[in-house]
C-alpha cells in the first residue's frame, strides 16, 4: 500500500482534468444514443455477454459520472469505477460507434483521473493470486 | 511481450544529476505487466530517486506521470500542456516508447530508465523468458513450435551442429540444444518427417529498420513513387 | 376562443421560433464541432515499392473476401435487423413530415408554392410503419439486457418526443378524438422534437454525418481528414 492510496481526494486537480477535456467528452457524453450498436465491436463483451462490457456503459459509468458530480467524488466512487476501466477495458482502441464516437478517449481520460488520485488497477498475481 | 528490467539505480542517477526538474513518464502497457515501468515502478523509482539524491547539495525535482501507451500518439498527446514545465524527461517505457517520445518532443532531453530486453513468455510472477527475435519470417509451423533463432545459440535452420552433446548446446552445458527439442516435438507429434525439409539460406529481411502499412490503408497515406525516394 | 389563439400561435410565431431554433442549432452544432476537431497532420508514408508492385494486383478473389468479411463485421452483418429497421425509422423519420399532403397544403396556404407529396394513402401507411417500427425500438431498449443498462429516463422521454408527432397526426387524419385538441398536441410535439434535436441526443442526425464523413477511423465513409 503505497502513500497515495491513503490521500484525500485532491477535487481540484480532477477537476482542472475535467475542464481541460469538458467541450470535447461533453459532446462526446451527450450524443450516445445509449443504442448498444458498440456492444459486438468490444472482444470482452462477446466473451462475457455481460452489459457491464458494453463501452458506451463503460465510458458513461465512469467518466460520464466524474463529470455529473463536478469531480466532487470520493475514494469510494473511484474504486467503484476501477473494474469498469482496469478490468472490463484494455483500451484496445478497436470499440466501434456508428455515430463516431471516440469511446477509447473517455476511458483513458477517467483511467488519468483514477491514476492520478492513486486508483489503480492491480494485476491479480501482483498480490500473490495464481 | 516486450519485457524490459529496470535500469541500475546509479546508472539512471547519473543520467538526471544535472537537471533540476525531471518528469518520469511511465507506460501502462507492456513495462507495466511485467512489473518494470508501470506507476507502480514509476512511484518507486521517484522515491529511490528522492533518498539517493538526498545526500547531494542539489536534489532534483522529480515528479511522475504515466501514459496508457507510450508508442501511440494519442496518450503521448496527453503530455504535450505538461512538459514545459520540465528540463528533462525519463521515461520507464520500452525502447520504442523513448524514441517516439523523444521524437514528439525534439527539444527535451529524453533519459530511458528501462533496458528493453526481449519478446518473451511471462512463466510466473517475476519470470520472464526471451521467445522470440521478430525475425518478421516464422518458421514455427516447420520446428514444431521451437524457435531456431532464438534458441539456438548459433541460429542454425538445418538441424543441429556437431557441438550438441547429450541434448545440451556446446556454448554452455546449461542451455538445451533447441535442434534435440525439436527432433522430440516433432517424434512425439508424429511429423519427424518435417525436419527434412532444407531451408534455404535466409533473406533476413527484418534485420533494417522496418516500416509497413496495411494493404487496406495504404491509399490513406499518399506516397512518392519515384525510384529512390526517402522511406 | 382560447384555442383558435393558441392554434394561430402555435401555427404561426412558434413555429418560427422553433425551426430558427432548429437551423440554428444546426449551424451551432456543426461549428461546435470543427472546433473541437482539428485537421489531422499530414503523413506521407513513401516505400520504395508500393504493395502493388511487390505483390500484385489484389486477385478477384481476395476482393471479393475482403468485401464478404467486411460485410460480416458491419452493423449490418452483425444485427441484420435493426440495421434494416433503423435504415427504414430514419428515411421515413425524414421524408414523411416533408412529403406529407396535409403538410404541403399548409405550405401552399402560406407561401403559395408546395413541394411533390405522397398520396394519402400512402402516407398513412408509411406512418403505421414507422409507429410500427418505433414500436419496436421502445420494446429492444425495454428487453435487452445490454440495451436496457444503458437506458435512462431521458431515452425513454425521448422515444415519446419522436413518436407524439407521428402518432397524433395519424389520428388527426383519422379524426378520432377532439380534432382540435390532437392536433394542437400534434403542432406542439413536432416543435418540440425539432428543438429537442438540438440540445439531447436527437443531436445524432447532425452528429452522425459530421463523424462519419470528417474524422478518420476504419469505418468512416470517406477519407475522414479531421481527428479529435
Amino acid at each position: 500500500m503505497t502513500e497515495t492510496t491513503l490521500r484525500p481526494i485532491d477535487v481540484k486537480k480532477i477537476q482542472e482534468m475535467l475542464t481541460l477535456k469538458k467541450s470535447k467528452m461533453k459532446v462526446l457524453l451527450s450524443f450516445c444514443a445509449h443504442c448498444g450498436l458498440c456492444a459486438e465491436s468490444c472482444f470482452l463483451y462477446r466473451n462475457h455477454l455481460d452489459p457491464k462490457y458494453v463501452p458506451a456503459y463503460k465510458a458513461i459509468n465512469s467518466l460520464g459520472k466524474i463529470y455529473k458530480k463536478k469531480g466532487k467524488v470520493d475514494r469510494e466512487q473511484l474504486e467503484e469505477m476501477k473494474e469498469l476501466i482496469f478490468k472490463n477495458c484494455v483500451l484496445c482502441g478497436r470499440c466501434y460507434c456508428p455515430l463516431g464516437i471516440d469511446i477509447p478517449s473517455m476511458i483513458s481520460l477517467a483511467r488519468t483521473i483514477c491514476r492520478s488520485q492513486g486508483v489503480f488497477g492491480v494485476f491479480p498475481y501482483a498480490v500473490g493470486e495464481p | 511481450m516486450i519485457i524490459a528490467k529496470i535500469k541500475p539505480l546509479e546508472e539512471v542517477q547519473a543520467m538526471i544529476k544535472d537537471f533540476k526538474r525531471i518528469l518520469n513518464v511511465g507506460c501502462a502497457g507492456c513495462t507495466a505487466i511485467c512489473l518494470a515501468g508501470g506507476q507502480k515502478e514509476v512511484e518507486t523509482l521517484n522515491t529511490k530517486l528522492a533518498v539517493s539524491f538526498k545526500e547531494e547539495i542539489t536534489s532534483p525535482l522529480i515528479e511522475g506521470f504515466t501514459v496508457e501507451r507510450q508508442c501511440e500518439v494519442q496518450f503521448l498527446a496527453e503530455l504535450d500542456p505538461m512538459v514545459e514545465d520540465y528540463d528533462a524527461l525519463l521515461s520507464m517505457a520500452c525502447g520504442a516508447g523513448v524514441q517516439f517520445l523523444a521524437e514528439r518532443f525534439p527539444d527535451m532531453k529524453v533519459f530511458p530508465a528501462v533496458n528493453t530486453t526481449f519478446v518473451g513468455i511471462n512463466r510466473d510472477i517475476g519470470w520472464y523468458e526471451e521467445r522470440c527475435q521478430c525475425c518478421g519470417e516464422c518458421v514455427l509451423a516447420i520446428t514444431g513450435g521451437i524457435c531456431p533463432v532464438t534458441m539456438c545459440a548459433k541460429v542454425l535452420f538445418n538441424g543441429p551442429c556437431g557441438g550438441s552433446q547429450d541434448g545440451h548446446c556446446e556454448v554452455d552445458k546449461n542451455i538445451p540444444c533447441a535442434w534435440v527439442n525439436i527432433y522430440k516435438r516433432l517424434k512425439a507429434q508424429g511429423r519427424l518427417e518435417q525436419i527434412l525439409s532444407v531451408f534455404p539460406a535466409r533473406d533476413w529481411k527484418n534485420q533494417t529498420q522496418g516500416t509497413f502499412v496495411l494493404e487496406e490503408y495504404q491509399d490513406r497515406y499518399s506516397y512518392k513513387d519515384k525510384e529512390g525516394s526517402q522511406k | 376562443m382560447g384555442e383558435t389563439h393558441l392554434y394561430y400561435f402555435i401555427r404561426g410565431p412558434l413555429l418560427w421560433i422553433a425551426f430558427l431554433v432548429f437551423v440554428g442549432g444546426i449551424v451551432f452544432r456543426t461549428v461546435q464541432f470543427f472546433k473541437l476537431t482539428r485537421k489531422k497532420d499530414h503523413l506521407i508514408y513513401s516505400p520504395t515499392k508500393n504493395h502493388k508492385e511487390r505483390y500484385g494486383k489484389t486477385s478477384d478473389q481476395e476482393r471479393k473476401m475482403r468485401f464478404v468479411v467486411s460485410l460480416e463485421n458491419s452493423i449490418l452483418g452483425q444485427h441484420q435487423a435493426v440495421a434494416i429497421l433503423t435504415s427504414f425509422f430514419h428515411v421515413l423519420i425524414f421524408i414523411l413530415p416533408i412529403f406529407l399532403l396535409a403538410h404541403n397544403l399548409l405550405l401552399y396556404e402560406s407561401w403559395n408554392f408546395s413541394l411533390w407529396s405522397f398520396p394519402e394513402s400512402t402516407g398513412d401507411k408509411l406512418t403505421v410503419l414507422f409507429l410500427i417500427v418505433a414500436l419496436f425500438f421502445l420494446l429492444r431498449r425495454l428487453l435487452l439486457s445490454k440495451v436496457r443498462a444503458l437506458s435512462r429516463t431521458s431515452d425513454y422521454f425521448v422515444w415519446l418526443i419522436t413518436v407524439t408527432p407521428f402518432l397524433t397526426g395519424f389520428i388527426c387524419y383519422r379524426q378520432w378524438f377532439d380534432y382540435h385538441t390532437t392536433l394542437i398536441i400534434h403542432i406542439l410535439s413536432g416543435e418540440l422534437m425539432l428543438i429537442a434535436i438540438i440540445f439531447t441526443k436527437l443531436g445524432h442526425m447532425i452528429f452522425f454525418f459530421l463523424a462519419r464523413f470528417f474524422i478518420g477511423s476504419e469505418f468512416s465513409l470517406s477519407r475522414g481528414t479531421r481527428t479529435w
